[in-house]
């Protein structure tokens, strides 16, 4: 990738940053929401043994950074076409896919703030052992795996520039994925007809490897593998997503859908 | 205030004119009905062509929903034409789009438009970024810019809490943040305070002694006439005059105006005066404690009788025969010619 196009994704990261900061409202959806699903999977499956505490844990750390990146995706156009500045934006010779990608690896970095805040208090407090064998592999799936749900933000985010109906889209987007990429309970519990759903989701191959690297014994091909697939996944979805934008731009320039509407 | 520095990356301008407009044409489909949906093309712009030199401040003009901010749209690539075509310093608006976005600013004006949670230093620096401003020039350039707005004193805190000049000031220096060659401008001092729009203008004119070329699009007459050196008035979408506020003046050259300040003016009498063979264009304005009325006519003061006529149910202030501005030739092209 080009500096240049680094420097926009940055430049947009370092925005959304700041409209966080000087905006923390949304804390309470994104963050502290997650936290609370988390502290009631736990305080219910207490001692029920089993990987229940690390499912509670890793759906409330995909919770937050899933809702965050389909918030972000959704309310980055939104906010844009709010304050007006979508056409200004477009405007310029950078691509909005960069700048919507600095935005969506922002939010999805605030999600895995909660999952590590989660991961703290379900150690401390409700003293889950989630046994992290490898924690090198551990954050090294997480990482990838947050870069995989903001490039499946990406893609939503197309048509959103498209459409009026943003947060309704991103209100009925966000579960499902929780269920069929694997965070809240094994996909093998979801009947057969979904499965093909779940394996074209990045995030369900990055959640395996986040579990395989918190098994006791580790089988490294497995983990490797799973990755692997998710890192073409997700390469597969920025090329889809670069495609979508730039037809989504034309078509946006030729009815003028870039202003609020 | 200090010069703006200008980028070395820049090429050369190109030769021929800045801005050729070759008959452009826009129509947006427009939805109806709830239930029972239909599509209704609506003609924003239609077969407008022009021509602007390099370093030339050009006046786009007419009133409001006619086509001005379309055609600036057009022109800075943020909408495609349905037939015609344009170019920007040679490049073509289909074909180079990204070529021409890097050479051109825009400066659409109103309170939106900026990030108001953050500061204006991070709105600048945000988009100089986005324009590919070098990195060892973008926050000497964010700097500049804000000095030379008179913002720089306030260039930290919230854009939120900027007046509405402040932030019409933060438009025009984003809108010259990647050192533009071309720059266009839609309706840059609308809202603003007397004081603030004059301030406004004089900044335009210094942009244009610095060498820029700028497309100006604004409903004030006067404007148009103080800063333009040549004007289009655009009208349902196309241009029906083109030329310098001077020589747009000699279409009401054989007229004079007919001011009339008064009360208890309704727009009944006001569509007499419409009617009326003599009256050529009238404006109104109908305000609750007086009304204004600006009549052209070419018969002058012997209209003066009808004109004591038509209001006799009216209490008249004031009345006065003046020479014709452009304003009255603008009056004169639009309002007339839909009689």
């Amino acid at each position: 990738m080009m500096l240049g196009q680094l420097r926009v994704i940055y430049s947009a990261f370092r925005l959304a940053m700041l409209h966080w900061i000087a905006d923390p409202q949304w804390v309470i959806p994104n963050v502290i929401a997650p936290f609370v699903f988390t502290f009631v999977a736990l305080t219910l499956f207490k001692g029920a043994g089993g990987p229940f505490g690390l499912y509670a844990v890793l759906g409330g750390g995909m919770m937050g950074m899933w809702g965050n990146t389909l918030y972000s995706s959704g309310f980055a156009i939104e906010f844009e076409k709010w304050q007006g500045t979508l056409e200004d934006v477009m405007a310029t010779p950078s691509h909005l896919l960069h700048v919507i990608a600095g935005k969506s690896i922002s939010n999805a970095l605030f999600g895995l703030t909660n999952m590590v805040a989660i991961l703290v208090i379900a150690s401390l407090i409700f003293r889950v052992d989630l046994g992290v064998a490898s924690p090198v592999l551990f954050a090294v799936s997480i990482v990838l795996t947050l870069l995989s749900v903001s490039a499946l933000g990406l893609i939503f985010a197309s048509a959103f520039v498209l459409s009026r109906y943003t947060q309704v889209f991103a209100n009925g987007l966000e579960f499902p994925i929780y269920v069929i990429s694997g965070s809240m309970f094994p996909i093998a519990l979801l009947p057969f007809w979904i499965h093909p759903a779940s394996y074209i989701l990045g995030p369900t191959w990055g959640i395996e490897a986040v579990r395989i690297a918190t098994a006791e014994s580790i089988v490294p091909t497995v983990f490797w593998v799973n990755l692997s697939i998710m890192v073409v996944i997700t390469f597969i979805y920025v090329l889809l997503a670069g495609f979508l934008f730039s037809k989504v731009e034309t078509k946006a320039r030729r009815d003028g859908s870039l202003v609020e509407a | 205030m200090p010069m703006l520095e200008t980028s070395q990356l820049r090429p050369e301008p190109s030769k021929g004119k800045a801005i050729v407009a070759e008959h452009l044409s826009k129509t947006f489909r427009v939805t109806k009905g709830v239930l029972k949906r239909t599509k209704t093309p609506v003609v924003a712009v239609k077969d407008v062509s022009f021509e602007v030199d390099h370093g030339e401040l050009f006046g786009l003009v007419g009133p409001n929903g006619t086509g001005k901010t379309t055609t600036i749209k057009m022109l800075t690539t943020m909408l495609i034409p349905t037939s015609g075509t344009a170019s920007i310093l040679g490049y073509n608006i289909q074909k180079d789009a990204n070529e021409i976005r890097k050479r051109i600013g825009i400066v659409l004006g109103g309170e939106r438009g900026l990030y108001t949670r953050v500061s204006a230093v991070d709105n600048l620096r945000y988009f100089a970024d986005l324009y590919g401003v070098p990195a060892k020039l973008r926050d000497k350039r964010v700097e500049e810019l804000l000095q030379f707005m008179g913002l720089w004193d306030r260039a930290r805190d919230r854009v939120e809490t900027y007046s509405k000049g402040m932030k019409q000031r933060l438009h025009l220096a984003r809108g010259l943040i990647n050192d533009p060659q071309v720059i266009f401008m839609d309706e840059p001092t609308i809202g603003l305070d007397p004081e603030i729009a004059k301030e406004t203008r004089k900044m335009i004119q210094e942009l244009v002694e610095k060498g820029k070329t700028i497309l100006l699009t604004t409903h004030y007459m006067f404007e148009a006439d103080e800063l333009c050196r040549r004007v289009a008035i655009i009208r349902n979408g196309e241009i029906v005059a083109l030329d310098t506020p001077s020589g747009l003046k000699k279409y009401v050259m054989d007229t004079s105006i007919v001011e009339v300040e008064g009360f208890g003016i309704t727009e009944k009498e006001v569509c007499q005066f419409r009617e009326a063979s003599e009256v050529l264009a009238i404006s109104a304005e109908l305000g609750e404690d007086k009304q204004i009325l600006k009549i052209q006519t070419a018969r002058g003061s012997e209209i003066i009788s009808q004109v004591q006529e038509i209001l006799k149910n009216s209490r008249i202030y004031d009345m006065k025969i003046k020479e014709p501005t452009l304003e009255d030739a603008y009056l004169r092209l639009v309002e007339g010619s839909r009689r």
